[in-house]
């Protein structure tokens, strides 16, 4: 299988480090560059809840907080993404968004000629960690591109 | 950035309002309107839907047809159709919806004693409301052009508040701030210091234990939100705190009013158990209005315990800071600011409160001597006069009284049929709270105080719009409410969140069956 650019789906988990180590792996086999997607779950448009007893105020201080606390989370995750795929000598891009997993990386992966998808399993039942999961079925009904699900690390 | 969106929603929005005030004036619902024993909402039907309808037409053809510019128009007209759209849904509920569940209910027959299903779940337009709210925000999505409206909810309840300062005497306030200054103090502070406490033993990050204490103790979500950038906590904190806050709330807005039915609690006893073990202030305020559907005694109780814990946040916010600082070595953050805290934290709509209250008390809105916006008026009409079977059963049971006052002040209604002086009223209130004569004598006693009581006009006029802006404020908190943010409950807050909650809402009902009693 020829493939010149691959997409990776990856936000730092211990499910995604395993995919991300797969897909720099590949790229390295296949000489393609790679694209990382990292998506910021759309649920934290929803966690001020019914919160109604804050001045404006208070509630600006609480958004700017939490989007500088993504942002730093964010910015962390591709800068050591950004140097494993020096180290590795790889053609390395990314795409930052907000929303579901599954719908930001068919929008993405729609927007450029890739030739694989790579992301990490789901995380097994007792780990913490955000409910925001995948949704394989839906990849698995409208990704135009193959897709490979990088089984999650052993303990 | 323009808000207005170029959309017919608010039209058409407007223009069912108009039909349905247009139907009900006409007749063309009554049967509806009988079949639902919604008779009682005819008036508002057409008054409403008439005013709504009208405000919604005009606006609706101005989103749609005008020209949009950046500004202050576009950002405050947008917000109209938000506003409409949250009215009209907690109208179809209050008007149909809730009247058909009762119906349907009470087709089913009494479930507990002689409480309807309904009844016992506290089924009634606001649980609904709030229910409707969260179905649509999580099924359908709140739609663009309402997004920015749906905000206005929370003005509606602190509104409400701010409206509800005119219901009070001085005397009530008085008891059910110490009831509620004591309640919540030793609650709040000791779920504070449970949760910092389980929190060390299960060797939780502090900025993890900060910002859940807050939660856990003071008034939920809003705490957490408040607290959150001051104890610097983490993004997936802040996650699995506010997701279990999220699901303790909405599932003690349920299970409280059931339980205080199955207790049996008075109106008394379940504000201030609901003001004390409900984290959520919101849910609160719902749960109140789920016992007491039909009047706002219950309401009033728990907004009071509501407004001494929101009195608590810029404390407990001061607090956390002074002890995250501490926990860190002062390193990690900046000293803490305590006016600007206190200062920034403090809730505003509390003045606003306590002013309505301030000028309820001088006369503006009823008649000097008011008593919770009743005043004393013994010019009765002759149906209301004391019937001689009701003479009869009184005057028998005169000789249980003790002191002269009472008798004589009886005596006075008896001969006259009706109670004669406010200071009489005063005492016979004070017979029946005594419990001294037989259910059938002060219930003749009750009648006749309610007689000479009437609610002012404009009294009046505030109580049905407290109604509506918390039906209107908690059915827009409901579509704020989503599954995405309550699934995030879980990791250490879940298991601390659990235990500090059930605690708590365990030891104020223990405390409220123990220590509180319904006459205030």
């Amino acid at each position: 299988m020829k493939v010149k650019k691959i997409i990776l789906a990856s936000h730092g988990t211990d499910g995604a480090r395993a995919a991300e180590l797969a897909a720099i792996d590949l790229c390295v086999e296949k000489g393609a560059s790679l694209h990382q997607l990292l998506v910021v779950p759309d649920f934290w448009k929803g966690m001020m809840g019914d919160d109604w007893l804050n001045n404006a105020v208070t509630q600006i201080r609480f958004g700017n907080y939490v989007e500088s606390q993504l942002a730093q989370e964010a910015a962390a995750e591709l800068e050591r993404m950004t140097q494993a795929c020096d180290q590795a000598g790889i053609n390395y891009s990314n795409t930052v968004r907000l929303g579901k997993p599954a719908i930001c990386l068919l929008d993405v992966a729609g927007q450029d000629d890739f030739g694989l998808a790579v992301i990490g399993s789901p995380r097994p039942k007792g780990v913490e960690g955000y409910r925001s999961r995948m949704d394989l079925e839906l990849l698995a009904r409208s990704l135009t591109m193959s897709l490979i699900v990088v089984p999650y690390p052993k303990p | 950035m323009v808000y207005t969106k170029k959309h017919p929603a608010l039209l058409i929005m407007g223009i069912i309002f108009v039909a349905i005030a247009y139907l009900a004036d006409s007749g063309g619902i009554s049967g509806l309107i009988d079949y639902l024993k919604a008779g009682k909402y005819a008036g508002e039907m057409v008054g409403m839907g008439y005013a709504f309808g009208a405000v919604a037409v005009v606006v609706g053809l101005w989103h749609l047809a005008g020209s949009h510019e950046e500004g202050n128009l576009d950002y405050y007209m947008s917000t109209v159709a938000g506003a409409i759209f949250i009215l009209l849904v907690a109208m179809l509920v209050r008007w149909y919806l809730a009247p058909l569940v009762a119906l349907i209910s009470t087709g089913l027959g009494p479930v507990m004693g002689a409480k309807y299903l309904h009844q016992v779940l506290g089924l009634n337009y606001v649980v609904l409301g709030i229910v409707a709210g969260i179905i649509i925000v999580n099924v359908f999505k709140i739609p663009e052009w309402a997004e920015n409206g749906v905000r206005l909810s929370r003005f509606g309840l602190k509104t409400g508040v701010i409206l509800l300062g005119t219901l009070y005497s001085l005397a009530e306030l008085q008891s059910l701030g110490k009831l509620s200054a004591i309640m919540v103090g030793f609650f709040v502070l000791g779920s504070v210091g449970l949760v910092l406490f389980l929190g060390k033993r299960r060797n939780i990050p502090s900025s993890m234990g900060g910002v859940l204490s807050a939660g856990m103790g003071v008034c939920g979500v809003s705490a957490s939100v408040a607290a959150a950038p001051v104890v610097q906590a983490k993004a997936v904190e802040i996650a699995y705190t506010i997701g279990t806050i999220l699901i303790w709330g909405v599932g003690c807005m349920f299970l409280f009013p059931v339980i205080g039915h199955i207790l049996d609690l008075g109106h008394i006893q379940f504000g201030a158990w609901a003001g004390t073990g409900i984290l959520n202030s919101a849910q609160v305020a719902g749960a109140a209005l789920a016992y007491q559907p039909d009047g706002i005694e219950t309401l009033k109780v728990a907004e009071i315990f509501n407004i001494t814990r929101v009195l608590f946040l810029p404390i407990i916010v001061l607090w956390l800071a002074v002890w995250y600082v501490k926990q860190e070595g002062g390193e990690t953050t900046q000293q803490v600011n305590v006016g600007a805290v206190i200062f920034e934290k403090f809730p505003v709509f509390v003045l606003g409160f306590i002013l309505m209250f301030a000028l309820s008390s001088t006369g503006v809105f009823a008649p000097a001597q008011h008593y919770k916006g009743k005043y004393f008026d013994n010019n009765v009409k002759q149906s209301m006069l004391l019937k001689d079977d009701q003479i009869s059963a009184v005057s028998s049971e005169m000789g249980k009284l003790q002191r002269d006052d009472r008798k004589q002040a009886l005596k006075r209604m008896l001969d006259n049929r009706k109670v004669m002086t406010i200071d009489d009223e005063t005492v016979i209130r004070g017979i029946y709270n005594a419990k001294v004569l037989s259910k059938d004598a002060n219930k003749v006693l009750k009648g006749a105080t309610k007689a000479v009581r009437h609610t002012a006009k404009k009294i009046s006029k505030f109580r049905q719009w407290i109604t509506l802006l918390f039906a209107f404020g908690l059915t827009g908190l409901g579509m704020q409410i989503t599954f995405a943010s309550m699934k995030q409950a879980g990791g250490q807050p879940l298991v601390i969140g659990g235990i500090v909650g059930t605690t708590k809402a365990v030891l104020s009902l223990i405390v409220i069956l123990f220590f509180v009693s319904e006459t205030i």
